[in-house]
C-alpha cells in the first residue's frame, strides 16, 4: 500500500511536468477541456451521476465518498485537429482569402489518487487540465490576421486535493481545493504603414508571455444513489482568477527597405523586455446529472452542465514599464455568455471484464459573434463518442470522440472594432486512454 | 377575361416584389459621380490612372456590377496642378522625409470618348463650379468643352447621361483652399454655398436619379494642417531644439496655430527661425500658418455647410455619407481594420497620400465602403463592400522613386521637406488663387500677424 502510493506520487509529479509542457487546443466550448477521464469521455462526458472511478475528483467529488480502496489512475486525451480553416469575407480579409491553423496534436493529461481514510471519510488528489488553448496560424507573418494574433496559447493545470464524506450508504458529498497553475502566451505582428509602397507590412513581431502563476478555488459535489437503479449527481467547480505577470518582446521584421527599418527602430522599443500584466477569469462550472440502469448491465446518463463564461469579460493587456519601456496598453473585449451543454451517455457491461460506452454531447459556444477572431475562433459543436473499458488483471479505458464544429461566421463588429470577417471551420478527433492501478 | 386580368396584376405584383427584394429601392444600372478631386481619384497631388482606377466612384461602379464606367484616365507620371509637375513621391524617409513631385506630365488616355465621362469629379471644383463652370483648370480635361457656345457644366454633362443613381460629394474646395493657403478669406460664403448646393441637388432630383451625398470633412484635421508643430525641430533627431531648456517656437506663430506642411520650404530658407539658430529671423509668412482663429472660422463654416448638406439629403431622400464623421474618427481614435489602426497621421497613418490632403488607394477604398454602407442603409440594398485586402497589403504603383533631392540637415530646419514646387502644384490643384500661392517666400514679406489672441477678421 505504501509502495503503491509512493509510485503514484512520482507519476503525479511526472504529470505535473507534462501538464506544464502541454499546449492544448480548446475542445470544450470556450477554452475548456471536459475530457479529464477516459471512462467519462466514452459516454460524452455524462458522468456526474456515476462518478465511479478516480476521475470522480473532476466530474463529481461526491463520488469520492463511495471509494472503498486505494486507486490511482493516469491518462491523457490525445487531441488532434483534422481541420482548422478560415475563409475570409468582405471587407477584410475579403472574399477568396483562406488560411489554416497549424494542426496541433496535444496530450492534456490527468492523474488521480484516491484512498479511504475510514469507512465514511475518503481522500483524493487529482491533477487535471480543464482549460487550455492553442491557436496557431500557418505562415504567421503572411497571415492576414497577424496583427490580431499569430499564436495564442494557454496552459493550465489544477492540483485538486479533495475530501469526501459518505453521509449515508446512499449519499456522498465531497469538497476540494483547487490550485490552478497557468501560463499564457499571445503573439502577433505590429503593423507598419510602408510609406514608400503605401501598404501595410509587419514591422516587428511581439511575443507576450505571462509566466506561470497560481489562482485558487474550490470544488464540491454530491452523489445520491436513490435506488440501486437510479442515481443523481451535482457538481460545482468555482471561478478562478489567475493574474499573470511577464514580458512582451518585440523582434524586428525586416521590411526590405533600410530607411523604413531605421524609422521603425527609432519608434519601437525593439529587443527589450517590456513588463506586462494580464489576467484571465476562468469560469465556474456546474453539472446536474441523472443515471438510470434499465437492466443490471445497461445504464443511461443524462447531464446538463452550466459554465459561467460571463466571467470572461475581457483580456486586459497592461504594460507597466513606464513611458520608455512600454507599448500602449489595451483591453481585448470578450463579453462571453454563460452557456449550457448537454451530455448523453450509455454504457453496457458486455461481460465482467468488458464495458462498452457510447456518448453524445452538444456544446454551445459562449463567444458572441462580434468577438470571434483569429485569437480564439469558437463555435458550437457536437461530439460523438465510443468507449471501451477493460478490467481483467489490469484496468484500462479507451475512448474515441469525433468533434465536428458548426461553421462559425463573423460579419459584424463591436463599435470601434474593425472587421476581420469570415467563416471558421473546425473538426477534431479525441482519443482518450486512462490506466487504473 | 376578368380572371386573366386579375392573374396578370397578381403576376405584376409578384414581379415587383421580387424586384424590390433583389434590388432594394435603388437602381444602379446607370451611375454618375459628381464631385471634385476626391471624386476624381486624385492622389499625391495628381490625376494618375493607377489611382483613378481605384477612385471611390470606380470602386462603387464595380460593386454595383457596372462595366464600362468611364473616367478621364491619365498616364504616368500623372497631371498635377502646375504644368510639368506629376505625382508626388516620397523621395526619402530618414532622417527627414522628402516629398517631391515627379517631373513630367502624363497624357490623357480617354479623350475621344464620344460621350461624357461617368466620373465627373473635377479636381479643384467648388459647389459653384459644378453648377456653372465649363472651362479652366481640370475642367478642360474632364468636361472636354471646345466651343464656348456649345459648352456644358459637369452637372449638365452628367445629367445628359440619364443616370439612375448619382453620388454627389462637392464642397470640399469651398473650405480646403482656405485651410491649405492659411487664410479663411477663401471660404465660400454660406449663402451662396447653400443656394448653389440646393440648385445642384434639385437638378439631380428632378432627373429622377436616386442620390448618395457626402458631408465635407473638417479640413483642419488633415495632415497638411496637423503634421508640423509650431516648435523648431532638429531634423536629425526629430526632437525640439531647446534654448535655455525650452522649446523654441517658430517666429510668426502663436499657441494654437497650425503650421502647414507648405511651411517647410519657407523654413528651409530660414523663415520662422531665429538668427541664433541659423535662420533669417523673419516670421513665417501667413500663407503657411493657419491661426487658431482662422481654423476655428473654417470649422464653423464647414459645420454650416454640413448642416445644409444634411438638410438637403433629408429633403431629397438621399443617402447621407458622413465623410466628416469618418475623417474625425481617423483623426482621433483611428479606424481599426483587422488589428491595423489607420489614422490621419502623415506617412504613418495609411490613409493620406504624399500631398497630405488626398487619400491613398486604401483611403479611397475605405471611402467607397462608407458610401456603400450609407447606400445600403438608406435604400435597403445589399451592395457588397469592397474587399480591402489588396488595398491593405497591395503594392502601389507609385512606389519610391529615384527623384534626387538634396535636403539640408542643419541643426534647425524643417522636419519635412515639402518642396516649393510641390506646394505650388498642390495649391493650384485646389484652386487656390495665384496671388495667394505667390504671396509666399522667397518672393514677398510676410503678412502681419496680430499678437495675442483674436486673430484677423475674415
Amino acid at each position: 500500500m505504501q509502495r503503491r502510493g509512493g509510485m503514484t506520487w512520482r507519476v503525479l509529479g511526472a504529470v505535473v511536468a507534462l501538464g506544464a509542457l502541454a499546449a492544448v487546443p480548446m475542445h470544450a466550448a470556450g477554452f475548456g477541456i471536459f475530457e479529464q477521464g477516459t471512462k467519462a469521455t466514452g459516454m460524452g462526458g455524462a458522468f456526474t451521476a456515476q462518478a465511479d472511478d478516480p476521475s470522480a475528483l473532476f466530474y463529481n467529488a461526491g463520488g469520492l465518498a463511495f471509494v472503498t480502496k486505494i486507486d490511482g489512475s493516469i491518462g491523457f486525451t490525445y487531441i488532434h485537429d483534422t481541420k482548422a480553416h478560415l475563409t475570409g469575407a468582405n471587407p477584410f480579409p475579403g472574399d477568396g482569402y483562406m488560411a489554416d491553423q497549424k494542426k496541433l496534436s496535444a496530450f492534456p493529461p490527468h492523474a488521480y489518487y484516491v484512498q479511504p481514510i475510514n469507512s465514511t471519510w475518503k481522500f483524493g488528489i487529482g491533477i487535471e487540465t480543464p482549460f487550455g488553448l492553442t491557436t496557431q496560424w500557418q505562415n504567421p507573418h503572411d497571415f492576414a490576421g497577424r496583427f490580431l494574433s499569430t499564436k495564442a496559447s494557454l496552459d493550465a493545470f489544477d492540483v485538486n486535493p479533495t475530501i469526501a464524506w459518505q453521509v449515508t450508504p446512499n449519499l456522498g458529498i465531497g469538497i476540494g481545493g483547487i490550485a490552478r497553475i497557468s501560463d499564457v502566451e499571445l503573439d502577433r505582428d505590429v503593423p507598419v504603414n510602408n510609406p514608400f509602397t503605401q501598404s501595410i507590412v509587419s514591422g516587428a513581431s511581439v511575443k507576450l508571455k505571462g509566466d506561470f502563476k497560481e489562482g485558487y478555488g474550490f470544488n464540491a459535489g454530491l452523489l445520491y444513489k436513490a435506488t440501486p437503479d437510479f442515481s443523481l449527481g451535482l457538481s460545482y467547480r468555482s471561478k478562478i482568477t489567475v493574474n499573470y505577470t511577464g514580458n512582451a518582446r518585440l523582434t524586428p521584421i525586416s521590411t526590405g527597405n533600410a530607411q523604413l527599418d531605421a524609422a521603425i527602430a527609432a519608434s519601437l522599443p525593439l529587443n527589450t523586455n517590456l513588463p506586462v500584466k494580464t489576467s484571465i477569469d476562468f469560469p465556474a462550472m456546474a453539472s446536474l446529472g441523472v443515471a438510470y440502469s434499465f437492466t443490471p448491465s445497461f445504464l443511461v446518463e443524462v447531464d446538463a452542465n452550466w459554465t459561467g463564461w460571463s466571467s470572461f469579460k475581457e483580456l486586459p493587456i497592461t504594460f507597466t514599464g513606464g513611458p520608455t519601456n512600454s507599448l500602449p496598453s489595451s483591453v481585448i473585449p470578450q463579453g462571453w455568455k454563460d452557456v449550457y451543454n448537454y451530455r448523453l451517455g450509455l454504457r453496457w457491461q458486455a461481460n465482467p471484464i468488458s464495458q462498452w460506452r457510447l456518448g453524445y454531447v452538444y456544446d454551445q459556444t459562449p463567444q458572441p459573434e462580434v468577438v470571434v477572431n483569429p485569437l480564439l475562433p469558437d463555435a458550437d459543436r457536437s461530439g460523438y463518442s465510443i468507449g471501451y473499458g477493460y478490467s481483467g488483471g489490469w484496468k484500462a479505458d479507451f475512448a474515441l470522440m469525433y468533434l465536428p464544429f458548426k461553421d462559425r461566421t463573423r460579419s459584424h463588429s463591436l463599435p470601434g472594432d474593425g472587421p476581420f470577417f469570415g467563416t471558421y471551420q473546425t473538426t477534431a478527433w479525441l482519443l482518450g486512454v486512462t490506466f487504473t492501478f | 377575361m376578368h380572371r386573366v386580368k386579375k392573374l396578370a396584376s397578381l403576376l405584376a405584383l409578384a414581379l415587383l416584389l421580387t424586384a424590390g427584394a433583389a434590388f432594394g429601392q435603388a437602381d444602379f444600372s446607370k451611375y454618375v459621380a459628381f464631385g471634385d478631386s476626391l471624386t476624381a481619384g486624385f492622389s499625391s497631388a495628381a490625376l494618375l490612372e493607377t489611382y483613378q482606377a481605384n477612385s471611390y466612384p470606380a470602386l462603387l461602379a464595380r460593386q454595383f456590377g457596372i462595366s464600362g464606367f468611364q473616367q478621364p484616365l491619365v498616364t504616368a507620371p500623372g497631371i498635377g496642378g502646375t504644368p510639368g509637375v506629376g505625382v508626388f513621391t516620397l523621395a526619402r524617409l530618414v532622417p527627414t522625409p522628402v516629398i517631391a513631385p515627379t517631373p513630367g506630365q502624363g497624357v490623357p488616355k480617354n479623350l475621344t470618348l464620344p460621350r461624357p465621362y461617368d466620373n465627373l469629379g473635377v479636381p479643384g471644383a467648388t459647389v459653384h463650379d459644378l453648377l456653372t463652370t465649363k472651362f479652366g483648370g481640370f475642367h478642360n480635361l474632364v468636361l472636354r468643352n471646345t466651343d464656348p457656345n456649345q459648352a456644358f457644366t459637369a452637372l449638365q454633362e452628367g445629367l445628359s447621361l440619364r443616370p439612375t443613381f448619382v453620388t454627389l460629394w462637392i464642397g470640399n474646395n469651398d473650405a480646403l483652399g482656405a485651410a491649405t493657403a492659411g487664410t479663411d478669406q477663401l471660404l465660400t460664403p454660406l449663402a451662396s454655398f447653400e443656394a448653389d448646393y440646393r440648385a445642384i441637388a434639385g437638378a439631380i432630383a428632378a432627373s429622377g436619379a436616386k442620390m448618395a451625398i457626402a458631408t465635407i470633412p473638417d479640413v483642419t484635421t488633415i495632415p497638411f494642417v496637423t503634421t508640423l508643430t509650431r516648435f523648431i525641430i532638429n531634423p536629425a533627431t526629430g526632437q525640439p531644439v531647446l534654448l535655455g531648456g525650452n522649446p523654441v517656437p517658430l517666429i510668426g506663430t502663436q499657441p494654437g496655430d497650425f503650421v502647414l506642411l507648405s511651411a517647410t520650404s519657407a523654413e528651409a530658407l530660414g523663415f520662422g527661425i531665429p538668427t541664433a539658430l541659423g535662420g533669417n529671423g523673419m516670421p513665417l509668412p501667413g500663407s503657411v500658418v493657419l491661426t487658431a482663429a482662422e481654423a476655428a472660422n473654417i470649422r464653423t463654416r464647414v459645420n454650416q455647410y454640413n448642416a445644409v448638406i444634411q438638410a438637403v439629403a433629408s429633403e431629397r431622400g438621399a443617402a447621407l455619407v458622413d465623410a466628416n464623421a469618418a475623417l474625425t474618427e481617423l483623426a482621433t481614435t483611428g479606424v481599426d481594420v483587422g488589428g491595423i489602426i489607420y489614422t490621419s497621421a502623415f506617412l504613418k497613418g495609411g490613409v493620406f497620400s504624399y500631398d497630405g490632403v488626398h487619400p491613398t488607394r486604401f483611403g479611397y477604398a475605405f471611402l467607397a465602403n462608407l458610401f456603400i454602407d450609407a447606400i445600403n442603409a438608406k435604400f435597403g440594398t445589399d451592395v457588397e463592400e469592397v474587399n480591402l485586402f489588396p488595398f491593405v497589403f497591395g503594392q502601389s504603383s507609385a512606389a519610391s522613386s529615384s527623384v534626387q533631392v538634396t535636403a539640408d540637415d542643419s541643426e534647425a530646419g524643417p522636419p519635412f521637406v515639402f518642396t516649393d514646387e510641390a506646394r505650388r502644384s498642390l495649391l493650384t490643384s485646389l484652386s487656390v488663387p495665384k496671388a495667394y500661392i505667390d504671396g509666399t517666400p522667397p518672393v514677398q514679406a510676410p503678412k502681419p500677424k496680430p499678437r495675442g489672441h483674436g486673430g484677423r477678421k475674415g
